[in-house]
């Protein structure tokens, strides 16, 4: 089995994850690959994905933590730091990389960015140029994509 | 025809005899124009020899690995002690200011607290693990070790050693960032500095963390640069704005500072860089297969032409023939199209404008291949000659230099001449190379700069090629011939010294006059034109066989309108009296 020699790290960071849950996250290992987590993300309230849930998947690098996890949304979101493929632009998960940052710290980020997406530093420039040319417009997309992809999956 | 223009020319032979002498209005920097050959002249000294050929005085030093250390060491050595601050933390601050000593000054003097915010130096720790425990929790494995296994920076943030030690190694592969490390707290910011580095990274980490810091002391610093020779690991600390950037290394290698390509004067470096693209641009090649060869009518591979004859037979195995002008079957050729060698259907064609267009274009696509050509051609000759000189110098200092000195029972100090020669040289191929990259780009229709340039190009090269011959033909029957006298060589030895200065001092003059754009020839274009073409006498025709410069190679001064001085053969204008470089009588 490939999760024998497990760091101590990553058996407890997922055991905290299961007994204390952060509030609108969620995030269970894979059976066969403890590295590989499948995440979900309630969509904050006061913001376009309020309502929505958004399943992503999250994979631990073998250099993990001294490398950041890789994230990626599975769920379509219209959002303008996160590409068609749901990638996410978020400068923990690149240039900022802490290994004394957690997969919890990294999931509340993700959350953040969905309650504060930020269009001066776009992943995808049409979605940003909606944002920024007719914000009301964009919300109501990002509202919409939401009620179709993200509405109780 | 009238006394103007008389007047003009006058002028002129003079401005040309002071560009000789070196005494033109270019000379800017009178102060070390005092040439040794001149004010020893007298006592014929051998100071003469003491003089490089690089002699404007320096604006750059040369640092080898210990220097830069030294260097680097202080000023790391007087930030810590001007600013009270551990070295650690003045090395950390020099790289964030990239090494820059009044930049850290002005900063810090102008606002301490947000420098140190900005670079990570925290006045106390921010995390204060309770004192009397005896374990603490790792921040990245989560792993319990005792307090003594633990390491922070000032924050005090805990980490154990292996995750420290792994945090720094990543850091250090990822590159010369981990200069800049910080604090693994996401929310701290403090400073990592070598200190920590030493005492707890690998061996080869630390080795690698070192040579980031010397080479940023390199890299990051706006005056210095590493010498771009390969193999060679000196760095340039070059002085800002003063002007020429020929820089040369003490591993002898001639570059520009500024763009780091082989040193270039007169050209300037976008010049050079237009050109170097030029050369290695594939459109020359395009332009020459257009121009050369045409596509066989009926397999279509281009078929080049290298004969003057039109008739032309596709290789095998399509053996097609066809006319090279009218792309017709030969068999069509014969009296119904004007004779068997003489197709005028080409003619016809023309007249019809039917191949007009791609014929115009071969044929400017030709010009233009022949024109880059002739100067490719020139600057690369002169590149291997540079080449070859270079290996005679050698060749000379090992074996040659002794051989005469024990012949002539001199020593090798008084043999420097030689070696002056020699250097003078190699210079001087590398002005003369630039010199037609120079002429390549001068504007076509700029007829006045374009003789004028010609003309200096081509005196250039004569006056080369004589002190050329001098050094290695003359100089070789006096290391073979076994009659030569002392006193022979002692001639040889002052014309030779001569023959050096009135080169170097005519290239020096060449240099300015290209670098200024042949400035002077714009208020006087017209006149330029004349004397240079007067001057040259009835030897060549105006701008016709000089317009190649190349093709002077060999061509002395012409008798009828110089005369050499006796004393150091410089060759003056027929109008002197007295000689331009050692004032000797006619
Ligand atoms: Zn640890
Ligand atoms: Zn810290
Ligand atoms: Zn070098
Ligand atoms: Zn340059
Ligand atoms: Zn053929
Ligand atoms: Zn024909
Ligand atoms: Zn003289």
């Amino acid at each position: 089995m490939a999760n024998s020699n497990l760091p101590r790290r990553i058996i407890k960071e997922t055991q905290r994850l299961l007994s204390e849950p952060a509030p609108g996250i969620s995030a269970s290992p894979s059976e066969d690959n403890m590295r590989y987590f499948n995440v979900m993300i309630l969509g904050p309230t006061q913001s376009p994905y309020e309502g929505g849930v958004f399943k992503l998947e999250l994979f631990l690098p073998e250099e993990y933590p001294m490398a950041a996890p890789k994230v990626r949304f599975l769920t379509k979101i219209y959002h303008p730091n996160i590409d068609k493929l749901g990638r996410i632009c978020l400068d923990i998960l690149k240039d900022k990389w802490s290994p004394a940052l957690q997969i919890r710290t990294v999931l509340l980020s993700i959350q953040a960015l969905l309650s504060a997406p930020n269009p001066d530093d776009p992943l995808s420039d049409n979605i940003a140029k909606h944002w920024k040319t007719n914000e009301a417009e964009a919300v109501e997309t990002a509202k919409e994509w939401t009620r179709l992809y993200a509405s109780g999956a | 025809m009238d006394s103007e223009d008389d007047m003009h020319d006058a002028n002129d032979i003079e401005s040309l005899d002071d560009f000789y002498s070196g005494e033109t209005a270019m000379d800017s920097d009178d102060g070390d124009e005092n040439y040794g050959f001149i004010d020893n002249d007298s006592d014929a000294s051998d100071d003469s020899t003491s003089h490089r050929p690089h002699r404007q005085q320096q604006n750059y030093t040369i640092l080898s690995d210990a220097d830069i250390r030294q260097r680097q060491e202080e000023d790391i050595t007087m930030i810590s002690t001007v600013l009270s601050i551990p070295r650690v933390s003045a090395s950390i601050l020099l790289r964030h200011y990239n090494w820059d000593v009044s930049k850290v000054h002005d900063a810090w003097f102008a606002d301490e607290d947000r420098v140190r915010r900005v670079v990570g130096f925290l006045e106390k720790p921010v995390h204060d693990a309770t004192r009397n425990v005896t374990e603490l929790t790792c921040g990245i494995c989560f792993e319990s070790y005792p307090r003594d296994r633990m390491h922070a920076a000032a924050c005090g943030h805990p980490f154990c050693t292996s995750c420290w030690r792994g945090y720094i190694a990543t850091s250090i592969n990822d590159g010369p960032g981990c200069l800049m490390l910080r604090c693994p707290d996401p929310s701290c910011g403090a400073a990592v500095g070598q200190d920590m580095i030493n005492v707890i990274a690998s061996e080869e980490d630390k080795q690698k963390y070192c040579r980031y810091l010397l080479r940023s002391y390199v890299e990051d610093n706006k005056k210095t640069k590493w010498c771009p020779a390969p193999g060679c690991e000196y760095a340039v600390d070059y002085v800002m704005g003063s002007g020429n950037y020929d820089v040369t290394c003490n591993c002898s290698y001639n570059f520009c500072w500024n763009c780091t390509e082989e040193a270039h004067r007169p050209v300037d470096c976008g010049t050079v860089a237009m050109w170097i693209l030029k050369n290695s641009a594939e459109s020359e090649n395009m332009n020459w297969i257009l121009a050369n060869s045409k596509p066989c009518p009926k397999c279509k591979r281009p078929i080049e032409k290298n004969q003057g004859c039109m008739h032309i037979t596709c290789t095998p195995p399509c053996k097609f023939e066809f006319c090279w002008l009218c792309l017709g079957a030969w068999s069509d050729h014969g009296e119904r199209t004007g004779g068997f060698y003489a197709c005028n259907r080409y003619e016809t064609a023309k007249q019809e404008g039917v191949y007009d267009e791609a014929e115009r274009r071969r044929e400017m696509a030709k010009n233009s291949l022949e024109r880059y050509t002739h100067y490719y051609e020139r600057w690369a000759t002169n590149q291997s000659s540079r080449q070859k000189a270079l290996q005679d110098l050698q060749q000379m200092q090992t074996v040659q230099l002794g051989k005469l000195s024990d012949k002539y029972m001199q020593p090798e100090s008084q043999l420097k001449f030689i070696t002056e020669a020699w250097l003078q040289i190699v210079e001087c191929r590398r002005v003369l190379k630039w010199t037609y990259a120079y002429g390549y780009y001068l504007p076509e229709h700029e007829h006045a700069k374009r003789q004028f340039f010609e003309y200096l190009q081509g005196e250039a090269e004569s006056g080369l090629e004589r002190l050329h011959q001098c050094a290695e033909k003359e100089l070789q029957c006096f290391v073979d011939d076994e009659g030569s006298q002392t006193k022979d060589f002692n001639e040889f030895r002052t014309k030779l010294a001569g023959l050096t200065t009135v080169t170097r001092n005519y290239f020096e003059n060449l240099v300015r006059a290209l670098e200024n754009g042949l400035s002077d020839v714009d208020s006087h274009g017209a006149c330029s034109r004349t004397a240079s073409s007067k001057s040259r006498g009835g030897r060549s025709k105006p701008g016709s066989s000089r317009s190649g410069g190349g093709s002077s190679r060999g061509s002395g001064l012409d008798g009828s309108t110089h005369w050499s001085c006796e004393h150091c053969t410089y060759a003056n204008v027929k109008s002197a009296t007295t000689c331009g470089i050692c004032h000797h009588h006619r």
